[in-house]
């Protein structure tokens, strides 16, 4: 392997192996806020707050393990990882923190009492405007592109003649 | 949590009040024509097995796009989600909510993989991703073995969801309704295969996002506005419109984890990744899947919340079960034509759902298990049709029983495929140190502690504490699984990988 090939790889295996230990962690987080449910007394309050921090961890974390490739990891795409994450944690947060508040003269925001609002608008449609415009944007560098359908294709020729010559006649 | 707001409230089970005016019965009528026609024109493309279950990978964007988007949504948008709205408050968006992220989510961890490996390998099925991904006949037989206990439940749901519906519309009884709508469905899936399924969905869901997006606007403007509908609600009922509805904050964090990671082990989902014509054209899948869910779940959103309002205000009656909310609305205040329009919409969900698992079920029997058992049919296309009849024969005579029964069966369908398939598929195809150990030990973790779990709830031999489901439990355990196996194994993991399955997993 050349070494570039070496940079490429590291890079590659330190940008997964983060996101695998982020996906651990989120996965243990969530276990450990449903075995908290189980607990004599009812569910803890911090139980709720793991899932908060959880979700968006182990969601980041399997969308970065699926992105990362070749010399640029996840590239220019940390930053709507990041702000996805941020948004449903800060999102999931507030709607814990904030106190219950709502009555016939609640401010509203676009129609809707603000930790509604935060959750139908901020949750529910941020992601929709940043994640899938910056799929298609980084797409032929980050995903996909000729190139790579070609070397694939190229590997499955090969393996379809290993598969034949190894079949009994 | 609130009793009997459970995974099981998100079949559609109730009983529709009847729907049958002239308008809507023309309408129905209608719909009925253009399926057959599609069924007719796609029949007389399917050549063979690759055509019959994936569309020969031929299948356009814009066409998959909207297909997909049908077969995601299935009739609990259209009433069994506006009723849980209308019951628990804005703590049921937490279904739909993940919406946001899973489309975008799905290309990324899977999209490109596994048409990548359906170019490589000419893969048909998601079993096949899982059998070439861990070099796994054993692995490939699991997974089909899980799936296809998640199909038998979701087709008799489905199957009793479409007589329900059709009852409604035609006024024929719940028996007709359930044999008229399979039928229908029977005839277009053994003869055109996914072709027939994938160009009836394209209609069917164009159909639905009309009718979903006709009636936001209609509830808008009935309403006043979101504005007045909200001030109507909190005067009255301020829980309602609370971040967590009535729902207790872990049960509708518990909803969002299931719904969001969960949908990358959905098949009839990711099994259209195979059939995209140019693997390019993925670019903008995950886009415009996302607009078209939004279209389709604005009468899920703008019904369960407008619904609550009207009745509150006194201009609908109050409404006997929460799922009468979108029945009540459209047989009282909308126009008629709009009514019949959504009706066939409803038709037209429960349809594609049941269509896309009757072609997933017939290429598991006709393809996956014997592959798994090292052999091989010899006529896919001829076995493929013939189960594909055996598949929904079945479902409707299992729909028919109808009771809890039916009701048991349909509530772990999601939960399963997602505890089984989640772990193994979409990590393994991004993670290098995946084994195939790993793999079989968390599909079998998934099963087993899915029907366990369900069983003892059903038998109500145990109880979940509040906002704790047999889905999410079985998830993470199969995750932790998977990991702490794979890890246990991992001498094993690099050396059990294919040099061009190892391509498509390092791009």
């Amino acid at each position: 392997m050349t070494e570039s090939g070496e940079t490429t790889t590291t890079i590659v295996d330190n940008t997964r192996h983060a996101a695998l230990v982020a996906l651990i962690a989120g996965i243990f987080a969530i276990a450990t806020a449903y075995a908290a449910a189980f607990l004599p007394g009812g569910t803890p309050p911090w139980a709720p707050w793991l899932l908060a921090l959880g979700i968006p961890i182990a969601l980041g974390a399997i969308m970065i393990l699926g992105a990362a490739r070749g010399r640029m990891g996840i590239g220019p795409l940390k930053y709507p990882f990041a702000f996805v994450v941020a948004v449903l944690a800060i999102g999931f947060c507030a709607a814990l923190a904030i106190p219950a508040t709502e009555g016939p003269l609640s401010k509203l925001w676009l129609g809707l009492p603000a930790r509604a609002a935060i959750v139908i608008y901020g949750i529910g449609l941020l992601p929709i405007i940043v994640l899938p415009v910056a799929y298609a944007l980084t797409f032929e560098a980050q995903t996909l592109n000729a190139e790579d359908v070609e070397r694939v294709r190229e590997l499955g020729r090969e393996y379809k003649t290993r598969s034949e010559g190894e079949q009994p006649s | 949590m609130i009793p009997g707001c459970g995974l099981s409230n998100l079949l559609l089970q109730v009983a529709l009040p009847s729907a049958a005016r002239p308008a809507v019965i023309a309408v129905g009528v209608l719909y009925f024509a253009v399926v057959i026609g599609i069924s007719v024109w796609a029949a007389r493309r399917t050549h063979t097995a690759s055509d019959f279950f994936v569309g020969g990978k031929g299948i356009g964007l814009i066409a998959l796009t909207v297909a997909s988007v049908s077969v995601s949504v299935s009739g609990f948008a259209f009433i069994g989600g506006p009723g849980f709205i209308y019951a628990v408050g804005l703590g049921a968006m937490y279904i739909v909510l993940p919406a946001a992220v899973t489309n975008v989510m799905g290309a990324w961890v899977l999209a490109k993989r596994m048409r990548l490996l359906g170019e490589a390998r000419n893969l048909i099925t998601v079993p096949d991703a899982i059998g070439a991904r861990y070099r796994s006949r054993g692995a490939q037989g699991l997974a089909a073995i899980a799936m296809l206990v998640g199909i038998v439940g979701y087709m008799a749901t489905n199957a009793l969801a479409m007589g329900v519906v059709i009852n409604s519309i035609f006024g024929v009884g719940l028996g007709w309704g359930i044999w008229i709508g399979m039928g229908v469905t029977l005839a277009y899936s053994a003869s055109g295969g996914i072709l027939a399924g994938i160009y009836n969905d394209v209609f069917q869901g164009t159909l639905m996002a009309i009718a979903s997006v006709l009636v936001f606007l209609f509830v808008l403007g009935f309403g006043g506005g979101l504005g007045e509908i909200s001030r109507t609600i909190l005067a009255q009922d301020p829980t309602f419109l609370g971040p967590w509805g009535k729902l207790t904050p872990l049960a509708a964090l518990s909803f969002f984890f299931v719904f969001s990671m969960g949908s990358l082990g959905q098949p009839q989902a990711v099994h259209k990744y195979y059939m995209l014509r140019d693997p390019l054209q993925l670019k903008w899948y995950p886009l415009l899947k996302t607009l078209g869910l939004v279209l389709v779940l604005l009468l899920y959103f703008s019904v369960g919340v407008g619904v609550k309002a009207f009745v509150l205000n006194g201009r609908l009656p109050a409404l006997g079960s929460p799922d009468q909310a979108t029945p009540s609305l459209l047989l009282n205040v909308t126009p008629i034509v709009l009514a019949a329009l959504v009706f066939s919409g409803i038709a037209a969900a429960t349809m594609s759902a049941a269509n896309s698992f009757i072609n997933i079920g017939a290429a598991i029997v006709t393809h996956d298990l014997p592959v798994a058992f090292g052999r091989r049919v010899t006529d896919e296309l001829r076995w493929g049709r013939l189960a594909t009849i055996l598949i929904a024969v079945a479902a409707a005579i299992t729909a028919q029983r109808s009771g809890t029964m039916v009701a048991f069966l349909g509530i772990f369908g999601w939960g399963l495929f997602a505890s089984t398939l989640v772990p193994a598929l979409a990590v393994g195809l991004n993670w290098q140190g995946a084994t195939r150990e790993g793999a079989i030990a968390s599909i079998l973790t998934g099963l087993l502690t899915t029907l366990a779990l369900e069983t003892a709830a059903y038998l109500k031999a145990f109880r979940f504490p509040a906002g704790v489901t047999a889905s999410a439990v079985a998830m993470v355990l199969s995750f932790l699984v998977f990991f702490l196996v794979s890890w246990l194994t991992r001498r094993t993991a690099q050396s059990a990988i294919d040099s061009d399955v190892r391509l498509v997993m390092e791009l």
